[in-house]
């Protein structure tokens, strides 16, 4: 079914192959798990079964041979190899077309051609299937990750591919949402369709996997069968920087007051604290995304924000560092602060961090932060050969560090971390946490809003969990 | 303004009536050819007559869209030019308040056709621009690219949102900084926009092209476009719309 034979592939303008000597085998109906540390090649593989490698990075280098389900890949255009897999990349909600689910679903089956009623029929079915998991109605950019990653795969099997290629599919998820991806990918399997995973997490595919493949440099270093699988230690996973189970991680609550806090106490109870919120509400779009009676942040800490889409998590980091306007007071260190104040006063560390870097040099980028130990920090984070290079040619990793060196040179007193650990394997989950270690210990009362239970469990002292203020309503498609 | 169900999809023994119903509204070749038509009437020589028409219709469809912002915003810009453009001069005259007024003359046509162009975009979903384009016969690579670009307007204003917001932090965003470093400030918000929306557009096309999106098939709709009464109600205006402006006697012409 799929037949990968001594495949070698370089990036255009890389040094190195991402692919070396590549050769693996996929027998139909197989769910088959491919995993490895950051850069191990799982996503250059998996991007070679569904064809985007070659025929999307012009001037790469391929030799050997690929072939899916009796195409050979680097004479077929791309569109044949979708007709028979079905591909979800790694973030859900980048790579829809449409805005509602009916008509993601119906997109792939339009394009191809399906006469009209055989979509209706199909994206009927399917649709019925979805409604009990999520708000059908909602504007897809509106689900939670979980739910986003449901559609998407429902919308890459739709007009019913034989073979499911996903791409870190539990990397944004909470363990909840992990385990309805578990329940979808085992009824999957159970009609019959070839699954090939890349990921770094692994202790959930453990009942569903028939082999799981760990890639070192482009290759593959170590095969599991199934039971071989079971058998495998954490320690074993740790070596080759990978995670292993998703637990739910708890965490001591930050007493608070409101109707946005999951388990609230009565205002009077709640502590003083270096950033201090009172009274804040903020509607958007008619309805109250946020309601905090009264809560405080401990300076030279965690807190973890957790909570579902649409419970404030975001609302409640751009309160906080002055982007969002709200009722209510904000007080840092007993002082009250305006908008303008609070931008002063505070940094976030963007999912995208590429966002926010906005000069030439990674030295340019440390000047423009202030402050007089620009060296030191550059050292202390690894990135001091790297000063003159270009911020937007780093990679992600490096190009999150130098994020943290501003922010930690700047001296902002409040910092957001918003969701930073999203696709990372062990070893740097690690770097991250220590980074967020390291804003705390600087002085800065610190927020990280993330779905990454690895990450809670390394990095976060304590909680603050918020849910929706108000019932979230079945709104129109569009706003 | 509700175009009929189809229907085998209108019986009320089907589940889920609400979303796999045909959307409603106007078709979008409609809306196409009503843009089309603001747009040439109220940029003729003597546009302005067409102004409160077009503003009127503009307003409608924001009501019958429920879009109250936009209801209620383009009739204050509107009466804001108007002022600006024709009662200020008569009040204050001035050099500056005469070439505000040459200004806002023509800003509130586009205030008006922007009304109506707003109303396509904001109800028309990218698959269904495609599909009312090919009913048109429109050559694929037009609709593709059109579909496409119609897709991508949020994504580019989300991540300019996101970018101004990391400048804001950094301090970087004032007023300020724009007047003293105009080049730089730009560069500065430009730079990052471009390359995180190209980072997005990656991800985007490459779903898109593996779901068929351009593939050398004949692509079906889920809902083929079909004319409704509103349709029906609204294209002879969009003639006399057109018929107006160009048959009209223009004085200066």
């Amino acid at each position: 079914m799929i037949r990968v034979e001594k495949v070698t592939w370089t990036y255009p303008h890389a040094a190195a192959p991402s692919l070396r000597d590549l050769s693996l085998r996929v027998r139909p109906g197989e769910l088959v798990v491919l995993c490895g540390a950051s850069g191990s090649g799982k996503s250059t593989a998996l991007r070679l079964l569904n064809g985007l490698v070659p025929h999307f990075h012009d001037d790469g280098v391929l030799v050997g041979a690929v072939t899916v389900d009796g195409i050979v890949t680097a004479g077929a255009e791309l569109d044949e190899l979708g007709l028979v897999t079905g591909s979800v990349l790694q973030h859900p909600r980048r790579q829809f077309f449409a805005d509602t689910v009916a008509e993601e679903l119906a997109f792939a089956m339009e394009n191809f051609g399906v006469p009209p009623e055989r979509i209706r029929a199909r994206v009927e079915e399917e649709v019925g299937r979805l409604a009990a998991h999520l708000p059908i109605g909602q504007s897809l950019q509106r689900l939670s990750g979980g739910q986003q990653q449901q559609v998407a795969i429902a919308a890459a099997t739709a007009h019913g591919p034989r073979i499911l290629l996903l791409d870190e599919p539990s990397s944004n998820l909470s363990a909840d949402a992990v385990d309805r991806l578990v329940a979808t990918l085992r009824a999957l399997k159970e009609r019959g369709v070839t699954i090939v995973v890349a990921e770094h997490r692994l202790r959930y595919l453990g009942g569903l996997a028939d082999r799981v493949l760990v890639l070192r440099d482009g290759a593959v270093a170590v095969e599991w069968d199934a039971a071989a699988f079971r058998a495998v230690r954490d320690e074993e996973l740790a070596r080759e920087g990978l995670r292993g189970a998703v637990r739910p991680v708890e965490l001591p609550a930050l007493p608070a007051a409101g109707a946005s806090v999951a388990r609230p106490v009565p205002a009077a109870e709640v502590p003083g604290g270096a950033l201090e919120l009172e009274g804040i509400r903020c509607r958007l779009g008619g309805r109250v995304v946020l309601d905090l009676e009264r809560v405080a942040f401990p300076v030279g800490s965690v807190t973890a924000i957790r909570g579902v889409n649409g419970a404030g998590k975001t609302t409640l980091a751009r309160v906080v560092t002055g982007l969002q306007r709200g009722t209510g007071r904000v007080r840092l260190d007993g002082r009250t602060l305006g908008l303008r104040a609070r931008q002063r006063a505070s940094a976030i560390v963007m999912q995208d961090v590429q966002r926010q870097l906005f000069t030439e040099s990674v030295a340019a980028e440390i000047d423009l932060a202030g402050g007089d130990r620009g060296s030191d920090v550059l050292a202390e984070l690894d990135l001091d050969a790297l000063a003159e290079r270009h911020p937007l040619a780093l990679s992600g990793g490096q190009q999150q560090r130098l994020v943290v060196a501003a922010v930690r040179l700047a001296g902002r007193r409040v910092v957001v971390f918003d969701e930073p650990s999203s696709g990372v394997d062990r070893r740097h989950l690690r770097s991250i946490s220590d980074q967020i270690r390291h804003v705390a210990a600087d002085g800065a009362v610190v927020l990280l809003v993330s779905h990454d239970e690895d990450l809670l469990a390394l990095a976060a002292d304590r909680e603050l969990r918020l849910v929706p203020a108000e019932p979230v309503r079945p709104d129109r498609s569009r706003g | 303004m509700s175009a009929p169900a189809s229907p085998e999809l209108a019986s009320p023994s089907r589940a889920l009536p609400v979303v796999l119903a045909r959307e409603r509204g106007l078709d979008p070749r409609t809306k196409i050819l009503l843009v089309v038509a603001c747009s040439i009437a109220v940029m003729s020589p003597q546009g302005s007559r067409f102004v409160p028409f077009v503003l009127l219709l503009a307003v409608g469809l924001a009501v019958a869209e429920r879009a109250w912002r936009r209801a209620i915003g383009l009739p204050l810009a509107a009466l804001a030019m108007w002022v600006l453009g024709w009662l200020l001069p008569g009040w204050w005259p001035n050099p500056v308040t005469a070439i505000l007024s040459i200004a806002c003359v023509y800003l509130i046509r586009f205030v008006a056709a922007i009304g109506v162009g707003a109303h396509l975009i904001a109800t028309t979903s990218p698959t269904r621009l495609a599909a009312a384009l090919r009913a048109w016969r429109i050559p694929r690579p037009v609709s593709v690219t059109l579909a496409v670009m119609l897709r991508f307007f949020p994504v580019v204003a989300a991540e300019a949102a996101a970018v101004l917001d990391a400048m804001r932090l950094r301090g970087l965003a004032g007023a300020g900084g724009l007047v003293r470093h105009p080049v730089l400030s730009v560069e500065r918000f430009t730079v990052p926009m471009i390359a995180a929306s190209l980072r997005a557009s990656e991800d985007l096309s490459a779903s898109a092209i593996l779901r068929g999106l351009g593939s050398r098939r004949v692509p079906t709709a889920m809902h083929p476009p079909r004319f409704g009464v509103a349709d029906l109600v609204l294209v002879p205006v969009v003639a006399a719309l057109v018929a107006g402006a160009l048959l009209l006697p223009a004085p200066l012409a």
